[in-house]
């Protein structure tokens, strides 16, 4: 028995389903491409590092710094080496 | 993984405009670093702490998505007002965002909590003599 397949039918057989396979492939996976990739805990970062609300102005390297007048010799003890008294928690996931 | 940002657009403007009103709130400094650290994570946020303007009045908040670790630091003045015991309650919902994949989310509820717990309710008749009989 020799069916023959208009080029009508093909449309309506096969282009529909695809065109509807296709519509239902964009809706599921358009929020992943427009938002990039998701963090996954457990998976390797890939993104580099973000500060928000960091500092405003890089500070000065405290060895480049003038030596001040009248005191030679004298070691500059104030920067990042000042041990604050610090607060706050940790936690891990 | 592919290279990319951390956060789109959007989900950094959610985070700031939780950081802004945390600081709004409580009137502390609040800062938030998402990265790896270059050693021990404890001791690294402690100098990125450092490293803003006012360290003694700033809270930070360090995510190492990598490592699966978080770290809030508070300041010397700043843990007067925000307490340890209070800075671990926002870690804990902080944490259970991360576990399931949602950093922009666990970011900005931590940062709010923060905030609310920072928050001082204003002295009403501070600087008033006391009654007199």
């Amino acid at each position: 028995m020799i069916v023959e397949i208009s080029g009508h039918s093909l449309l309506v057989f096969v282009g529909i389903p695809l065109l509807v396979v296709a519509v239902v492939a964009l809706l599921v996976f358009a929020p992943s491409i427009a938002n990039g990739p998701r963090y996954r805990p457990g998976l390797s970062w890939w993104a580099p590092p973000v500060w928000i609300n960091g500092p405003t102005a890089t500070k000065p390297d405290p060895a480049n710094l003038p030596e001040l007048p009248g005191a030679p010799g004298a070691t500059a003890t104030a920067g990042s080496g000042v041990a604050r008294t610090t607060g706050g928690a940790s936690a891990s996931w | 993984m592919p290279a990319g940002d951390a956060f789109t657009p959007d989900q950094l403007y959610d985070i700031e405009k939780a950081v802004r009103h945390a600081e709004e709130v409580s009137g502390l400094h609040f800062s938030v670093y998402v990265g790896g650290a270059d050693s021990e994570t404890r001791p690294f946020a402690i100098e990125l702490l450092n490293e803003l303007d006012d360290p003694d009045h700033s809270v930070l908040v360090y995510v190492d998505p990598a490592g699966r670790r978080l770290e809030i630091v508070t300041g010397s003045q700043a843990k007067r007002q925000l307490s340890d015991a209070a800075a671990g309650l926002a870690a804990l919902t902080m944490q259970t965002s991360f576990a399931t994949g949602d950093l922009t989310g666990g970011l900005v509820t931590g940062v709010q909590q923060l905030g609310a717990h920072g928050h001082q309710a204003p002295l009403l008749h501070a600087n008033t003599e006391p009654h007199k009989l």
